[in-house]
């Protein structure tokens, strides 16, 4: 799975996948992929290095101690393969990889896995259960080099330019071993970035009796005694906002008015004048009050509908004395 | 008896019922005129919208006659304090009658008390 999406680069967006395991194999088969790409074209090596950059950071939310200059791309995502794809999504993605010039396979697949990915990121936010940047940093602890892996560093940024990508990253894997056998792995609180967050056990609504009057007296007793006076003006008006005397800034014209209906409900009012009889004057008079409502912008439509609901009682009541006429 | 009626009499005009801030507030009215204007204002209203809706079978000339006279003697049978006309716009600080300007709700003499001392914000003597 690893291979096959990740051995030929062919468009920008590739991705890698990635595994929860120990930190060895995973980094063994990405050496083997790299050291097989090292014979490619330049750009391809930019963009790998775009690529992980944006893994890297990934990566640091997951280990302890972050390698801030290994290039080794260490993200791997975790795929879900659990939720299926819109058809719409696939669809499109596979005309886009016809499209496009070279390798419609290579593309259509890293398409899809980029939509999967979206569509985990937005599950994901809509559990609420991103990336807390509190819990990320309250891991995160200041590296400590010796200062014999502090001259191989230096030595290693030296021969930086010389060296191909596959010798730089052997060096820094080597470097990278000790450091881990010191903070190990698995010390610290699980973040839950990767596994699915279990769901914590929902905290039991606690039924809540209504308030007894002895509550409600404590409660104003509590809230007079701590009202202190306004220190100053500002302290004044904040009061005066909360008490409803003075409007909040800046004014909204329309507080107190919700009015959720659209204006085809205010003006197309002859829906409700079904109870009315088609013909004669009652129904001319109706048609006159539906008009003029239309035109009234200060009623809601819930305030219209209750003045022709009267009018129907009304003509109802004296339905005897109209048959008379 | 009667002592109690004196003394309920005695109080020069209801209690407004005591709100939950803290800051001091008017509880009574200037005096019993003043509360059954506001009697009349709560009724009219109340019952707006039922005259409105009776007022407009009335003045119709589509409507039959018949109908139009039943509304005549409906409205007729509403409480007299339910409709508007009898509202008058007394001052708010002293219930005076007469003299009233109705953007400051207050009598000619309390407006020009408050002008002087300089405590209506924009008014100014005019000169000219």
């Amino acid at each position: 799975e690893d291979k096959s999406a990740a051995s030929k680069d062919s468009t920008p967006e590739g991705t890698a996948k990635r595994q929860e395991d120990g930190a060895e194999t995973p980094k063994q088969q990405l050496l083997d992929i790299i050291g097989k790409m090292k014979v490619e074209v330049s750009y391809r090596k930019k963009l790998q290095q775009l690529k992980a950059s944006e893994n890297k950071k990934q990566a640091m939310s997951k280990l302890e101690s972050s390698d801030s200059e290994g290039s080794v791309p260490q993200g791997i995502t975790e795929t879900q393969r659990g939720k299926p794809l819109n058809p719409e999504l696939v669809k499109a993605a596979s005309a886009v990889a016809s499209s496009l010039p070279r390798n419609k396979k290579q593309t259509e697949s890293e398409l899809l896995a980029q939509l999967r990915r979206h569509e985990e990121t937005t599950d994901k936010q809509k559990k609420g259960g991103t990336i807390n940047i509190r819990n990320v940093i309250s891991e995160m602890t200041i590296k400590r080099q010796s200062p014999a892996q502090r001259g191989m560093r230096i030595s290693g940024l030296i021969s930086l330019q010389l060296d191909e990508d596959g010798q730089r990253i052997r060096r820094e894997r080597s470097s990278a071993e000790p450091m881990d056998s010191r903070r190990s792995l698995k010390v610290g609180k699980r973040l839950n970035i990767f596994t699915k967050a279990s769901t914590e056990p929902e905290h039991a609504l606690k039924t809540v009796s209504s308030p007894t009057i002895w509550d409600l007296e404590f409660a104003k007793e509590v809230a007079a005694v701590t009202a202190q006076p306004p220190r100053n003006g500002f302290e004044e008006m904040i009061q005066w906002t909360k008490e409803g005397i003075l409007w909040e800034f800046p004014i909204d014209n329309e507080v107190g008015m919700e009015d959720d209906a659209e204006f085809h409900e205010h003006i197309f009012l002859e829906k409700h004048l079904e109870g009315f009889p088609k013909e004669g004057p009652i129904r001319h008079f109706m048609e006159l009050v539906i008009c003029g409502l239309s035109k009234n912008p200060y009623l809601s439509v819930k305030q219209k509908v209750e003045h022709i609901e009267w009018f129907q009682k009304y003509f109802e009541e004296k339905k005897e004395l109209l048959q008379e006429i | 008896m009667a002592a109690a009626a004196l003394c309920w009499a005695l109080r020069v005009a209801r209690q407004v019922l005591p709100s939950a801030c803290p800051r001091q507030v008017r509880s009574y009215y200037v005096d019993w005129r003043m509360l059954r204007d506001v009697k009349r204002r709560k009724m009219a209203y109340e019952y707006a919208d039922e005259r409105l809706r009776i007022n407009a079978i009335r003045k119709n000339s589509i409507l039959p006659k018949e109908l139009q006279e039943v509304a005549d003697k409906e409205i007729a049978a509403l409480p007299r304090d339910s409709c508007p006309v009898r509202i008058r716009n007394r001052c708010v600080l002293t219930s005076r009658p007469r003299g009233v300007k109705r953007r400051w709700r207050l009598s000619r003499i309390v407006f020009r008390h408050f002008a002087d001392h300089a405590q209506m914000s924009g008014v100014q003597r005019a000169m000219w």
